[in-house]
């Protein structure tokens, strides 16, 4: 008896050790769309503990950052630090190459910070977005023969074009890692928030620590902007691809927002490629091509572009570069490599593209024929 | 909504608020989580410190601070504010005390007048985020750790050390500043073409000087 | 700018320049806290004369006021959109009106006679806030009603005459659509009924009388106050979904208020900054009304 109970025992024993792993097999979320970075990337953000330093000490690390990177400023509407020695743009060298449309120029990290309409000269009503270029600085240029991308450009193009590091929206040190500081080290600009790569001909190169404003572009001109459009999260047909969906009543039963058929049976019996299902709605780099910049504010560092519909949501982080669209490019030479603001000189706020209807001006009239 | 609702005045909330509401699971919909927010409102009102979970805490913090902002903005007097404080207060003679004891207590206040903390949770069991509400001012003991005696820790040694050192430096600087000015004056004052050089050499210096403090 | 501010050095008033009015942190410190206060107290001590906002420019201006929705708000755009909205007012005068007030828009149109239409007709309703802010006339003209939107700061708009300055029981007076026409008939060549100066808006309490259904809209669920026989047109089968759907409880719902408006602290940010553009304005136009008095009695002479 008591033999059997301990073999009993041994046995339960046995098949516990065996089964103690329980294997999960299935996903208990959802797989969205999200940013994985490769493993070799350098992490932003230190993670933040109550590390309990005195408040004197804490005044101290604020007082040596203020020290190294200036006061707390607010230039051209954005939060930043005075860089004064950061680089005399007077003294850099003017380009001797002249431009060419096939030269490519270094872009600017923006932020959409809303909409609104404007007005044409002929009594149009424009919309338009602004995006505010916010506090951008070049960090690093890497020419062509340095330059590696992770995707090897073809022959035709290999070490045709260099690689600008631009940043923008300086930031608190203390919150960053040893590692990501370490890249504006040798540039000398303050740590910044958001780093971004634009692919830039040698002859549009730019020097470490040189500020880039709206004055980079030119009323009038084009400009490809690219964001990462608003997340909807997982959506059916017919907010996804605007389908009609089904009549409500008369008899319909549990299809009223389905997608219905998706193609016959026999040799194409199977789901076609790119049939528009249900799925992940929004959250991808989208590129919206040839908006035209109605009017540029030099104080605030803000551009109105066409439209109402640049990827990305309000406050959110977008690209701006020069136009690829062939028909759509600048005629006359822009700013090389980029406009070099003086303190001294005196520009006007505001620079209004000519059809655009000022509203310091009087009311639209028509003249009677 | 595309245009501010300008019929009703209220303060600004001295804490974050949500841009959208929580639902709160409730099957009598939106009448019954207000009820269920004034059950809450109620309790923190009577009892000053309550445990809860997270997101009805979150949620009946909002309705807390602006009821005791609108006592305070329009005091008992003002009808709309005592019919207010009917509907969020279930026990009445909580009304007296939000008006009698809390409306002084926080008349001066420039801080949010409700504090919430992160606590820790079931395990095992429901396991949803709970926290701590409390109004401010209440009698029970803190629930933060003291930090005040931190002085001695290592990094603290260390920091202390270095800003003397900095402090030294900059006076040090100013210092030399000062002795190059006033050699510069004298200078300037006995000047010969002979010593021209010289007193270029120091205002170089002394530009130097003035140049290291503000970088 | 108060006196502390013009004391301390010019980096330091840079580096508070454009911070918001109110920064709040849930945990500060007691000692920071009681910091605070007595320099609070030294600086109202002396003489701090801040710009006096007149507490009804919330209803005469209201499109002065950001939309509430946090996620589109951002205080550059906010504050290059008023800017842009004060130099249109320079240019033309955009007269205080409500719902419920007559006014005149006269708008340069390309396909009219004379090149400018002139319209007259109810305000029925005022939306959008910001350079967007629109309204709706109402009028009927040869026994058809005819609505006309117009977008306040539209160049294209050349003269805003108000007729007659008076405020409806409703917000809105969508319900005139269903009204009869003599309710929204005005009369094209009226004359402006100027009202005394500092007289408060006088609310008109006329209840419009409703055709039978069908209406445009169920009226009996809007809890109307400027409509008379809403119930000679209703039965118990409307009475009952009607009180369905009433919320009495929105009344203290006091988050939703709270998102709904903006915060009394901010307005007075706001209306702080284009103040005294908007009054100098006003006294112009007072001026100008004045001197076209003074050319009537001629006339009459």
């Amino acid at each position: 008896m008591l033999r059997t109970v301990l073999s009993d025992l041994a046995r339960l024993r046995l098949n516990g050790s065996v089964c103690s792993v329980t294997q999960v097999r299935e996903k208990g979320h959802l797989n969205r769309p999200r940013l994985r970075n490769p493993y070799w990337f350098i992490r932003q953000q230190r993670s933040q503990t109550d590390d309990q330093v005195t408040g004197e000490n804490r005044s101290f690390i604020k007082e040596v950052i203020h020290d190294t990177y200036g006061t707390p400023a607010l230039i051209k509407g954005v939060q930043t630090y005075e860089q004064k020695q950061l680089i005399k743009t007077n003294e850099l060298p003017v380009p001797t190459e002249p431009w060419t449309p096939a030269v490519r120029r270094c872009g600017v990290i923006a932020r959409k910070i809303g909409q609104y309409p404007l007005w044409l000269k002929n009594g149009e009503r424009i919309r338009t977005t602004l995006l505010q270029v916010v506090d951008n600085h070049v960090i690093k240029y890497i020419p062509p023969e340095e330059y590696k991308p992770t995707q090897r450009p073809n022959v035709h193009n290999l070490n045709r074009y260099g690689c600008a590091l631009v940043g923008a929206e300086s930031t608190n040190p203390a919150q960053l890692t040893k590692e990501y500081c370490g890249i504006f080290r040798d540039s000398g600009v303050m740590p910044t928030k958001n780093l971004a790569r634009f692919i830039v001909s040698p002859q549009a190169a730019l020097a470490p620590g040189t500020p880039l404003n709206v004055g980079h572009f030119r009323v009038g001109e084009f400009v490809d902007v690219r964001g990462k459009t608003v997340y909807h999260g997982f959506q059916g047909v017919v907010k996804r691809h605007g389908f009609k969906g089904m009549p409500a009543s008369h008899g319909v039963t549990k299809t009223h927002r389905r997608p219905g058929n998706i193609g016959g049976g026999g040799e194409k019996g199977r789901v076609w490629p790119g049939t528009k299902l249900p799925g992940h709605m929004g959250n991808r780099w989208r590129i919206s091509k040839g908006l035209r910049i109605w009017r540029i504010n030099t104080k605030y560092n803000v551009m109105w572009v066409q439209g109402s519909a640049v990827p990305g949501s309000t406050n959110g982080l977008v690209y701006i570069y020069d136009t690829i669209l062939p028909l759509r490019k600048p005629q006359a030479a822009p700013p090389m490599p980029t406009l070099y603001e003086q303190p001294e000189d005196e520009a006007p706020d505001d620079i209004w593209y000519e059809q655009v209807h000022n509203f310091k001006d009087e009311s639209i009239t028509y003249k009677p024929e | 909504m595309n245009q501010a609702d300008v019929s009703k005045l209220m303060s600004q909330l001295r804490i974050a608020v949500r841009p959208t509401k929580r639902n709160l699971k409730n099957p009598d919909g939106p009448e019954g989580r207000l009820l269920k927010l004034r059950k809450t409102v109620t309790a923190l009102v009577k009892h000053e410190r309550i445990e809860l979970y997270y997101n009805r805490a979150d949620e009946a913090r909002g309705y807390a601070e602006l009821l005791i902002s609108n006592a305070i903005r329009h005091g008992d007097r003002h009808k709309a504010t005592m019919e207010l404080a009917d509907y969020w207060l279930l026990e009445k003679q909580l009304v007296h005390k939000l008006f009698k004891v809390l409306v002084p207590r926080f008349e001066n206040s420039n801080v949010s007048y409700t504090r919430m903390f992160k606590a820790p949770r079931d395990y095992p069991g429901m396991y949803y985020r709970k926290s701590v509400l409390e109004l401010r001012g209440n009698p029970y003991p803190v629930l933060t750790p003291d930090n005040s005696q931190n002085r001695n820790l290592l990094h603290n040694v260390l920091l202390d050390e270095a800003r003397k050192e900095f402090r030294r430096e900059k006076l040090a600087n100013l210092a030399n500043k000062l002795a190059a000015e006033t050699e510069n004056a004298t200078a300037s004052t006995t000047a010969t073409p002979a010593q021209a050089p010289v007193t270029e050499t120091q205002t170089e210096q002394s530009k130097q000087a003035e140049e290291a403090p503000k970088a | 700018m108060n006196i502390n501010v013009r004391i301390l050095t010019k980096s330091v008033a840079q580096q508070y320049a454009f911070k918001r009015i109110v920064t709040f942190s849930t945990k500060p410190t007691q000692q920071a806290a009681a910091a605070a206060v007595p320099q609070q107290q030294e600086v109202t001590g002396p003489t701090v004369r801040k710009p006096i906002v007149p507490a009804h420019y919330r209803f005469v201006y209201p499109e002065f006021l950001p939309d509430p929705k946090v996620e589109w708000r951002n205080a550059v755009r906010e504050k290059l959109e008023r800017l842009d909205m004060l130099d249109r007012r320079r240019q033309i005068e955009l007269p205080e009106f409500y719902v419920g007030s007559i006014l005149a828009v006269t708008s340069s149109d390309p396909h009219a006679a004379g090149k400018t239409s002139r319209f007259v007709g109810i305000c029925i309703h005022r939306e959008r806030c910001g350079l967007r802010a629109r309204f709706i006339l109402r009028n009927v003209i040869d026994h058809q009603g005819i609505e006309v939107v117009y977008e306040l700061y539209d160049p294209t708009i050349q003269k805003v005459e108000v007729l007659r300055l008076e405020k409806r029981l409703d917000d809105s007076l969508f319900y005139l659509r269903d009204a009869l026409p003599e309710f929204s008939t005005f009369d094209e060549n009226m004359e402006a009924e100027p009202l005394e100066e500092g007289a408060p808006v006088p609310i008109n309490d006329i209840k419009v009388v409703l055709r039978p259904r069908p209406w445009l809209e169920r009226w009996e669920r809007q809890n109307l106050l400027g409509v008379a026989n809403i119930e000679q047109y209703i039965k118990d089968k409307h009475r009952k979904s009607a009180e369905k759907v009433q919320k009495p409880w929105e009344k203290y719902d006091l988050m939703k208020q709270y998102r709904a408006t903006i915060p009394e602290e901010e307005q007075k940010e706001i209306f702080a900054e284009v103040h005294t553009e908007l009054h100098t304005l006003e006294l112009q136009r007072k001026r100008n009304k004045r001197k076209r008095t003074f050319v009537k009695p001629k006339h009459l002479a």
